[in-house]
């Protein structure tokens, strides 16, 4: 659950006094958004995105030899002008679920990683959140399935499905529930790794437990 | 030596009673060997009876193992069967003493049903075989399937052929993930799977958007199905993207990876076929077939495991092809 085991380590950065032709250049080439803006020491001082240099670009309507005009400035101004510097930051023993929290509470594409001397020692993308919970919950995970139980929400029955499926030598990677309290029925979700489904559904069932099967399949339409 | 072709014989089953000797060690495994023979009841007293003709195949040679398989998978299950073993990997993969011998003789099935086809002496083919194979990875067994029957013939077909362009189409209710990962970054070969939803079944690959990467971008077709769907769904699928993929691709040959679980009798998956959906689907390749390969076209068994729904789908899909070849 550590970003530091999802965070891309040692990420490109620019520093302060470097100009926008500089950071446009790094951008450009290496196909990324978001270029930490690091002192000497490595610390980090801002950030800086392609939205940041997009908007540091001449407005469209002008005519061609204004626009370069402009553009020669733009290229020649130092990074610090464009910087922001109410950056958010993660550290090297944030969760995933710090992570997505700060997402959720400002829209960047991205967070830097600092060690405890504020030093940039990661970057870490919403893309690497998608494919950290991806990995996390075994999505795409040959050889797996996901089956649906309804959740009694009594940790009882946790532990007695789990008394089930060891009794029946079935094989599983993940459990997951939901509570019932949002829009998502209370379930058990479990990653089983057998082919042979029917038997797991059958074990269960002789056991107390419901197997879910969606409500709308006879339709084959999603689930409401 | 090749059978010859006889004009009221025109489909060749390919078949050897040594799949009966592969044990799945009882209990609830439902990749047993009744399937074959309920296959066999059905074809050889039903009303194709008099349209069947019988070949055995001869074990895969082992270069042609190799153009999917790793050497140290195939030193590993050989092993495996030899030290008295009853599963290897994972307990859906039981395996029996003769287990292995019974796995080259299954791919072996498809490479002799295409020498027959191109010698012109079979009009349609037919392997009814087990253990299954569309499951297995170059170096893992998964979902009761150790060798990958129908990537094992594409490449025959490419190789000793020079037919380059395979479309392996697979209606088995589950993704053959080891028949995409053998084309997923190919170019001359097409994989093209209906199945259920993986999200809601096994092996929890084949999402629509798994396209292909590399050479091979778009040439990986997944149409998974929510649980329920059925006969409409498969239809509609058929004649939009699935015609449309096959009108791009232009194949020389297709490979059918031919499973009958999505039959709703079926509780292997979720899906709702009709008996009479399998002779659609019959109609519907033959015409491919007609269209775009000269005939050529096999079709090899995969899933289907409860034992009046099986060998009643498989005779509907024969007769399809039948119908319109």
């Amino acid at each position: 659950m550590f970003i530091h085991y999802y965070m891309t380590p040692s990420p490109v950065t620019i520093q302060a006094h470097m100009y926008i032709a500089e950071a446009r250049d790094l951008l450009g080439h290496k196909h990324f958004r978001h270029l930490p803006v690091v002192d000497n020491d490595g610390r980090l001082q801002g950030m800086i995105t392609d939205r940041d240099l997009r908007s540091a670009d001449p407005s469209t309507v002008l005519n061609a030899d204004e626009r370069q005009r402009i553009l020669d400035r733009v290229q020649k101004t130092k990074v610090k002008a464009i910087m922001s510097t109410d950056y958010l930051s993660l550290k090297t023993v944030s969760t995933l679920d710090d992570a997505l929290l700060l997402f959720e509470k400002k829209p960047v594409g991205a967070l830097p990683v600092l060690d405890s001397a504020g030093k940039v020692v990661g970057i870490f993308s919403l893309d690497d959140l998608t494919r950290a919970y991806r990995s996390l919950f075994g999505l795409g995970e040959k050889g797996s399935v996901l089956i649906a139980i309804e959740n009694q929400t009594d940790s009882p029955s946790l532990s007695r499905l789990v008394q089930v499926l060891e009794e029946h030598n079935v094989l599983f990677t993940r459990l997951v529930c939901s509570d019932g309290k949002g829009k998502e029925p209370a379930m058990i979700y479990l990653r089983i790794n057998t082919c042979n489904i029917p038997a797991v559904h059958r074990a269960v069932e002789k056991a107390g437990f419901i197997v879910h099967v969606p409500m709308s399949a006879s339709q084959g339409q999603p689930p409401a | 030596m090749a059978a010859l072709y006889m004009t009221n014989q025109l489909i060749t089953i390919i078949y050897d009673s040594q799949f009966l000797k592969h044990d799945t060690g009882g209990g609830e495994h439902p990749e047993v060997a009744e399937r074959m023979q309920v296959i066999e009841n059905q074809l050889r007293n039903g009303a194709l009876a008099s349209s069947l003709l019988y070949e055995q195949p001869q074990p895969a040679d082992r270069r042609w193992l190799l153009t999917f398989h790793t050497e140290a998978w195939l030193f590993r299950f050989e092993e495996a069967t030899l030290s008295g073993r009853t599963y290897i990997g994972h307990p859906d993969n039981q395996i029996g003493f003769e287990t292995y011998d019974i796995a080259l003789l299954s791919a072996g099935a498809g490479l002799k049903g295409i020498d027959l086809l191109e010698q012109d002496s079979a009009k349609l083919v037919f392997c009814t075989v087990r253990p299954p194979g569309h499951h297995a990875e170059p170096n893992v067994p998964l979902g009761f399937c150790f060798l990958n029957n129908c990537a094992i013939a594409a490449r025959y077909w490419q190789q000793k052929y020079k037919r380059r362009k395979i479309c392996v189409f697979d209606f088995d209710a589950h993704h053959g993930n080891g028949i995409q990962a053998a084309f997923e970054e190919d170019a001359e070969t097409l994989y093209i799977s209906i199945h259920e939803h993986p999200s809601f079944s096994y092996p929890g690959t084949g999402f629509s958007e798994e396209e292909g990467t590399g050479d091979g971008k778009g040439t990986i077709l997944n149409i998974p199905l929510l649980p329920g769907a059925g006969d409409e769904q498969v239809i509609a699928s058929l004649e939009s993207e699935v015609e449309e993929k096959l009108a791009w691709f232009q194949p020389d040959a297709i490979i059918i990876a031919a499973g009958f679980d999505a039959h709703r009798l079926d509780d292997m998956s979720g899906l709702n076929y009709s008996t009479d959906l399998y002779h659609l689907l019959g109609l519907k390749i033959a015409g491919w077939t007609k269209k775009y390969t000269e005939g050529r076209l096999l079709s090899i068994l995969e899933g289907g495991y409860h034992l009046k729904a099986l060998p009643e789908s498989v005779e509907a899909y024969l007769s399809g092809l039948l119908a319109e070849l």
